[in-house]
């Protein structure tokens, strides 16, 4: 069943500036939905109108069915984490938590029922009666993901809600916040600017950029087959190795002295790209091309290897190359390099669409 | 930084003790001067000891009449202080509270302008439209009551910039927050930045009461009637005798109880005072 429905959704600000051009959105029932994009690219705005917390002034928004865009917040059936916790400083754990349901004039002993069940799932029964100063960023995080899911509703809406944590407790909060998005079944709508805790959370991804979607899908999907450049270089880290090329009969021509074959029917200028990880070491018989290295980074896990394509004029393309496994190559040594033909992503430099 | 100067601590000492004497001295006396009997000031020398005529002089001051021509007794005329006292702060705290929540969380036409209009009014205290505004009273029919003393006197452009000031250092995400919990305008307003400015509150409430409490010219216009008289104004009534002597012991302890009032809220809040001043818990 589809919960929310976002249809050409645009926001043009009254000083005229256009955030969101127009954004189309289903969102199915119990699904993980990450907005993800550089900061301006209007992600925390288009959650902040399925919120209701600005107004929507094209398109229309529907949950379950029924058109939002007039109501208020509280009438949406939302709950909303926000970046810093937002907790009222003058109100104990309890209180904060409490606070939604006694506005709605729920029975005091079931608010108190739905408050220590919640406590209990977050280990948050022993703060209760504390304040939010007395609290740890970590626990104050949980205090306010409480107070959404007291509530129960239809859609939690996340933003940024652990770009305050440090990042030890931002991965452990990471991994806890989708076991129980996936324990509770609600849909959500979660913003980062953070690509790791975007593929890692998400059912689905939006990759926003100057406020359109550039490409919707799974975090396979975004990462296998980036529709954009844009997409390509935002997902994954370190970045995908993008170079401006031109497809020819031969293949794709990268400089005068270096073209890779390549059969295709499609001519003119291109963006070639391929990830750092599929990049392999060759010799000198069987690789496409060397690399001249001016960086080493030693991950232990991997090696992360930043150098330049090696022509006859001094300004090859930057690249990187990521191994897995300690490796310690000279700086300024030549290393030879084989593109596997089958990692490599072509868009066109025009369109900046997927071939 | 440790710093062991002794001549230092000295000359800092004996500045503060000095200055505690300077200020301290006149109340002394005061206290004296009201256990002597009127006529020890004809003299021609003060005295600085504690005379035998307190407990009489105490006596009919607070309960019988303040004297010189004052036939209320000091308690009575305290009582009025008090009211209008508190009546102007509260009227005041309320009335800024609501216009600083307005100016800050709604959004309505001319929004800036009624601010300015409002800080425009710091140019306005009572002293410069006191004609205009004794005729507004008078017109009203408002001479001789509590009302009259105390309206007028309510709206205030400090107040009212002070909240928006605390208002304005609420994060956003809060409103934000209180809105998705369903908290209309009056809930918020109650129940989140009523707590949130408690001490910006406690800090206006000590300043507004002296304000009020200290108030002379106003009450003096307006109240004919003995049974509005404020005790402030009433202190210079005393000493207008026409015929015979002033009872300089009983101005004084009239003198030393006005005092207290303010000097109770002062020191009762201080803690909350210097914290609304100092720091905020957002």
């Amino acid at each position: 069943m589809t919960d929310v429905i976002l249809e050409k959704v645009g926001k043009t600000y009254p000083n005229g500036y256009q955030a969101i051009p127009s954004v189309d959105l289903s969102i199915e029932e119990g699904e993980f939905i990450v907005l993800v994009g550089p900061s301006g690219c209007g992600k925390s705005t288009l959650l902040r109108m399925v919120a209701g917390l600005e107004s929507i002034s094209t398109g229309e928004l529907r949950i379950r069915g029924e058109r939002m865009n007039e109501k208020e917040p509280a009438e949406r059936d939302i709950a909303m984490v926000f970046q810093n916790y937002a907790l009222y400083p003058h109100m104990s754990v309890y209180d904060n938590m409490a606070y939604g349901l006694k506005n709605r004039g729920i029975a005091k002993n079931l608010i108190e029922e739905k408050v220590s069940d919640v406590a209990k799932m977050l280990g948050l029964t022993e703060l209760l009666q504390r304040k939010p100063r007395q609290l740890s960023g970590g626990q104050r995080q949980r205090v306010a993901m409480g107070r959404a899911m007291v509530r129960d509703p239809k859609v939690f809406l996340f933003d940024e809600p652990l770009s305050n944590l440090d990042a030890k407790l931002r991965v452990q909060m990471r991994v806890e916040i989708r076991q129980l998005q996936r324990k509770l079944g609600t849909t959500t709508l979660y913003v980062t600017h953070d690509q790791v805790e975007a593929m890692t959370l998400a059912d689905r991804l939006v990759v926003l950029n100057k406020g359109k979607a550039e490409q919707i899908g799974t975090p396979m999907d975004l990462y296998n087959k980036p529709a954009t450049p844009f997409v390509a270089a935002f997902i994954g880290s370190p970045s995908m190795n993008l170079i401006d090329a031109t497809l020819t009969e031969q293949g794709v021509k990268i400089s005068e002295a270096l073209t890779l074959p390549l059969s295709h029917q499609h001519r003119g200028d291109i963006v070639w790209g391929i990830r750092p990880e599929h990049l392999e070491v060759s010799d000198e018989q069987n690789g496409d091309f060397a690399l001249r290295i001016q960086a080493v980074e030693s991950l232990g896990a991997e090696t992360l290897i930043h150098g330049k394509i090696e022509t006859e004029s001094a300004n090859g393309e930057s690249m990187v190359v990521r191994l897995s496994g300690p490796h310690l190559p000279d700086v300024n040594s030549l290393m030879w390099l084989t593109a596997p033909m089958s990692h490599w992503h072509l868009f066109d430099a025009k369109t900046q669409q997927r071939l | 930084m440790i710093e062991n100067r002794p001549w230092l601590t000295f000359a800092s000492h004996a500045t503060l003790l000095l200055g505690i004497g300077l200020v301290a001295l006149p109340v002394w006396m005061a206290l004296v001067a009201s256990t002597h009997p009127a006529s020890a000031f004809g003299v021609g020398h003060i005295p600085l000891w504690f005379g035998d005529a307190g407990a009489e002089t105490w006596g009919t001051v607070l309960f019988e009449e303040a004297g010189n021509g004052v036939d209320t007794p000091v308690w009575f005329m305290m009582l009025n202080s008090l009211i209008m006292a508190l009546g102007i702060t509260f009227g005041k705290i309320v009335i800024s509270l609501l216009s600083a929540y307005a100016i800050v969380f709604f959004r309505f036409p001319c929004r800036n302008l009624c601010f300015w209009i409002i800080f425009m009014t710091l140019m306005l205290p009572v002293e410069v439209r006191i004609v205009p505004t004794y005729e507004v009273v008078a017109n009203l029919d408002l001479l001789n009551s509590y009302t009259g003393l105390t309206l007028p006197l309510i709206a205030s452009a400090t107040a009212t910039f002070l909240f928006r000031q605390c208002f304005l250092s609420i994060p956003g995400e809060l409103v934000e927050a209180a809105r998705i919990d369903g908290a209309g305008p009056w809930r918020f307003f109650f129940d989140i930045l009523l707590p949130l400015s408690r001490t910006n509150i406690a800090a206006l409430f000590v300043i507004l009461f002296i304000y009020g409490w200290n108030q002379y010219l106003w009450p003096l216009l307006i109240t004919t009637d003995d049974a509005y008289y404020t005790l402030v104004m009433s202190i210079k009534r005393m000493l207008s005798v026409t015929d015979g002597d002033i009872a300089w012991n009983q101005i004084m302890a009239t003198t030393l109880l006005a005092m207290l009032p303010p000097v109770a809220v002062v020191i009762g809040m201080q803690k909350l005072f210097v914290k609304g001043l100092v720091d905020s818990e957002k």
